[in-house]
């Protein structure tokens, strides 16, 4: 071999740098509203988010998506400028403003040159308190989210996801559709419904505004600028608070569908069932277990699906941890004709988790690569200011984030096996397929993985003029 | 608003591998960017897709790396890396806590140096495979996915280096042996073709060493570097180029491309400029009259793609609304274009539209991966990594006037692909507007 034209001991590695996750400082305003500051020096680019651990969670059913068109809705217009002014207002200052909500949360977001960061928490403070909400723009944004539904069935990765989330939650589940709102839903969300849900859920005394940043490149005083921005917003003494997410299995035994996409040169394959809240005991365990499955380049799932078979461009797994229980799932898009063995191997995998520890290369490289890579995750402002916004999302501890590192290191082999049997049941498995049904039925059915289920659904694009069909469920 | 200068040396071993270092020291980690001068620019017909299957081979192993180890190593250190293929280059790169430094540039020497004593048909084989899955996955199993690969297929004429996309065909995949690729390797990925910048928090001497220890063996290619085809073009296509597209989409879309100039030239800063004004949010033009006043569109886009020879690839596009009229929707997005290109932006569209690209400057050089990227690209395709510095104050300088002028130059007629993507099986539903 040519081995002289580099050398053939690998390096070892240097002392590492001491690391903490940025120190920060809570304060709070006389109405209540948290203020939390991070200082990274050198990061003139500040984040500052006014975050609400509030989110779709708390919407009724009937009303499915209407606290993320509020959100939406927000930087719409304000009482003192309308949404072209608010626009032009944030982009003279070089700053990017924007309101968003997920399942569990609510922020509004600025992204701004430190020195300009009063001026920018101004047109913050507007779109948080004074939301205009104005009919004409509410409506557009609607329409739009209901275009994008129509977009999204047409689309094989999210057909596939929201598939997979309808098949695993038992009806009424909060988490069984998406947090945008579904063609039943949307229709009938309009400004009224956006002004109500601001009033119910905003409040200074239940949200806190995280900055993070350069702090002394901003030239003010941060707890004064904020005072002058956000000191006047009233209490909201009718605000509800969050309320717990609930949700159950839709059933207790295995399930095939396969949502039939004619020609489709691929399978989106989703596998799993109800996953795990955030608030776990055994959270880093399960990360390292996630890790090892489906989240490292060389896990399992990703080892045998791409570099052993080649079926697939990339297989992962992993726990979406919400404040309830989020979806777990395995995912990977294979070729038509090994989606048979594709999801053969999934089982034999999920099933391998659950038989014993992982070997001991398995759990350092996980534990390695997870300790590892916690400072580089929060270079940069965003990332800082998100971590810290999880917290208060979550409820959890405020040196959460300093004991994860030790916490890791602590998992063992038996804790990551105790995870996998305990969160992981082969029995009750989800196997969503999205693709062409034709091709896959017929060894699908000999293959004896579960029941199955076929939709014959009418997707976008495939009937001109024609609405989108419901999809006529019938057992093969 | 003072978006720092980024201080970097820069130095040669004899074998020609160019080494560019920066220091930043805010947070422990150190970035490597490894910048080949290879993109699917240099592929021949038949082998298509070679710069692109090597962003796969180049992590299969290599004389003392396993394969898949090149990833478990950095995974292990706590680093992330990728690489990626464009029409002009590719780049491969590693994000590291700082104490890891070393680990991630005798990988890369490593697999400059060795990745044919590894190279294997099983390896060549799994990798074509998955390359197969990711064109499946990119663009054949994704709604509107052909428009790349049908705009550069418009905008460049047939034998012109960039006509066809980064991931190549399946059939010249499928056709690719050991001996083709081998051949392919040794010919573009050798130091004398490549650009390694390290930034981040590093001792610039220990660095050095480093380098030289791990990477001053590797021998130069005295072939290189490649003569390329001419790929000068004129600068406008000549005709206007339509296609309908029948997919399977829900909602109609119109992309547009036209020929726009060339990476580097101030017109194209200009041309960003206009992009932003035109479609980078809420208030800009397009999005203001086709999204929010006129409600034609779902979205709308445009932006330019940068290419070093021939001409850039600008493009643009705007999803329908359903029952929308695809020829108002295409007038209206038509007239606008005309209208920036006959009428000179407003001061105030123009300063708005200056600081934003300076606070997105400033946001993208606090990663030292994107500053390792950028040094890394602007020697390897200008031989100038100085303008890592040079481009906000270009894009600060534009004026009013430079904007129309190049918007003048490329929005036209003749120098336009429209490309109408209807939902299958629809009535043919457009003819020429505008």
């Amino acid at each position: 071999m040519t081995t002289e034209i580099v050398v053939a001991r690998r390096p070892t590695h240097g002392e590492p740098r001491p690391y903490q996750f940025p120190r920060f400082e809570r304060h709070e305003l006389a109405n209540g509203l948290g203020l939390i500051t991070v200082d990274l020096p050198g990061r003139a680019l500040v984040t500052a988010s006014l975050v609400l651990p509030s989110g779709a969670v708390d919407e009724p059913e009937e009303m499915g998506g209407v606290t993320s068109l509020m959100a939406r809705a927000m930087t719409e217009g304000t009482a003192k400028r309308d949404a072209i002014e608010l626009t032009e207002a944030s982009e003279r200052l070089g700053a990017s403003l924007h309101a968003e909500a997920g399942w569990d949360g609510l922020s509004v977001s600025v992204e701004v040159p430190a020195e300009r960061l009063s001026e920018a928490l101004e047109l913050a403070a507007e779109v948080a308190i004074e939301p205009s909400f104005p009919a004409a723009d509410v409506e557009r944004l609607r329409d739009e989210r209901l275009n994008d539904l129509l977009q999204a069935k047409a689309d094989p990765r999210r057909r596939a996801d929201d598939g997979f989330v309808e098949t695993i939650y038992a009806p009424g589940s909060t988490y069984g559709r998406p947090s945008g709102g579904t063609e039943a839903t949307v229709p009938s969300l309009d400004a009224d419904a956006c002004r109500a849900i601001h009033g119910r859920r905003l409040d200074p005394a239940r949200m806190t505004l995280i900055v993070g940043g350069d702090l002394d490149a901003v030239g003010e005083d941060i707890r004064g600028i904020v005072e002058s921005r956000f000191g006047a917003w009233p209490r909201n003494p009718t605000a509800e608070p969050a309320t717990e997410p609930h949700g159950t299995a839709a059933r207790d035994e295995r399930i095939v569908r396969v949502i039939h996409r004619p020609g489709s040169v691929q399978t989106e394959i989703r596998v799993g069932h109800l996953g795990v809240r955030r608030r776990i005991p055994d959270f880093h365990a399960v990360s390292v277990m996630s890790a090892i499955l489906g989240g490292l380049f060389n896990s399992r799932l990703n080892r045998k699906l791409r570099e052993e078979k080649g079926y697939t461009y990339g297989a992962g797994a992993g726990f979406d941890m919400r404040r309830g229980v989020g979806p777990f799932a395995v995912r990977a898009a294979v070729n038509t004709d090994v989606t048979v063995p594709a999801v053969q191997d999934i089982l034999v995998e999920l099933e391998a988790m659950r038989a014993g520890p992982p070997s001991t290369a398995e759990l350092h490289a996980a534990r390695d690569f997870l300790v590892g890579v916690f400072p580089l995750r929060f270079e940069t402002p965003p990332a800082v200011v998100g971590a810290i916004a999880g917290l208060l999302i979550h409820d959890l501890p405020m040196d959460e984030l300093d004991r994860y590192r030790p916490a890791i290191e602590a998992v063992s082999g038996g804790d990551v096996e105790k995870a996998a049997r305990e969160h992981i049941d082969p029995a009750q498995l989800a196997i969503v397929l999205v693709g062409d049904a034709d091709a896959i039925l017929p060894s699908l059915e000999g293959a004896e993985i579960g029941p199955i289920v076929v939709d014959r659904e009418e997707l976008p694009g495939q009937t001109p003029g024609g609405p989108p069909g419901e999809g006529a469920a019938n057992a093969a | 608003m003072l978006v720092p200068k980024v201080q970097f040396t820069e130095s040669r071993l004899p074998n020609g591998l160019r080494l560019i270092i920066s220091e930043d020291h805010l947070a422990p980690v150190a970035a490597v960017n490894v910048w080949y001068n290879v993109g699917s620019k240099h592929e021949m017909a038949g082998k298509t897709g070679f710069a692109h299957l090597f962003e796969h081979v180049m992590f299969q192993g290599s004389a003392h790396v396993g394969k898949a180890e090149h990833i478990a190593l950095v995974q292990a250190a706590g680093g992330t890396m990728n690489g990626t293929t464009w029409l002009d280059r590719t780049n491969y790169f590693e994000t590291m806590p700082s104490h890891q430094l070393a680990l991630a540039l005798w990988l890369e020497a490593d697999r400059m140096g060795t990745l044919l004593d590894a190279l294997s048909q099983d390896n060549l084989d799994n990798q074509r495979e998955v390359v197969k899955n990711e064109k499946r996955w990119s663009y054949d199993n994704r709604p509107y996915g052909s428009w790349v690969e049908k705009m550069l297929g418009s905008i460049f004429p047939d034998g012109h280096p960039y006509q066809h996309p980064t991931i190549g065909s399946m059939e010249d995949l499928d056709a690719a042996s050991v001996e083709d690729v081998s051949a392919f390797f040794r010919l573009h990925y050798a130091p004398n073709n490549a650009v390694l910048s390290v930034v981040g928090d590093v001792e610039p001497e220990q660095v050095g060493a480093w380098v030289q220890e791990y990477f001053g063996m590797i021998p130069a290619n005295p072939d290189l570097p490649v003569a390329l085809p001419d790929m000068s073009l004129p600068a406008r296509i000549g005709r206007e180029i339509r296609e309908e597209v029948p997919d399977r989409v829900p909602l109609p879309r119109i992309h547009w491309g036209f020929r726009g100039p060339l990476f580097g030239d101030h017109r194209l800063d200009a041309l960003d400029l206009a992009g932003q004004i035109l479609a980078g949010g809420k208030g800009s033009r397009l999005h203001r009259r086709l999204v929010r006043e006129e409600r034609l569109a779902q979205d709308v886009a445009l932006f330019s793609m940068g290419l070093v020879a021939g001409a850039s690839v600008t493009a643009g596009w705007a999803t329908a609304r359903p029952g929308v009229d695809l020829v108002q929707l295409e007038t209206a997005f038509w007239e606008e274009l005309e209208k920036i290109s006959k009428e000179p932006v407003s001061t105030d569209e123009l300063e708005r539209a200056k600081a934003l690209t300076e606070a997105d400057e400033l946001g993208a050089l606090q990663s030292v991966h994107e500053k390792a990227d950028r040094l890394s690209m602007y020697a390897t395709l200008f031989d100038k990594p100085e303008m890592i510095n040079d481009i906000l104050p270009r894009y600060l300088s534009t004026t009013a006037e430079e904007i129309r002028a190049v918007c003048a130059d490329v929005f036209r007629a003749d120098n336009r692909v429209v490309l109408t993507y209807l939902p299958a099986g629809a009535e043919a539903a457009t003819d020429a507007a505008a």
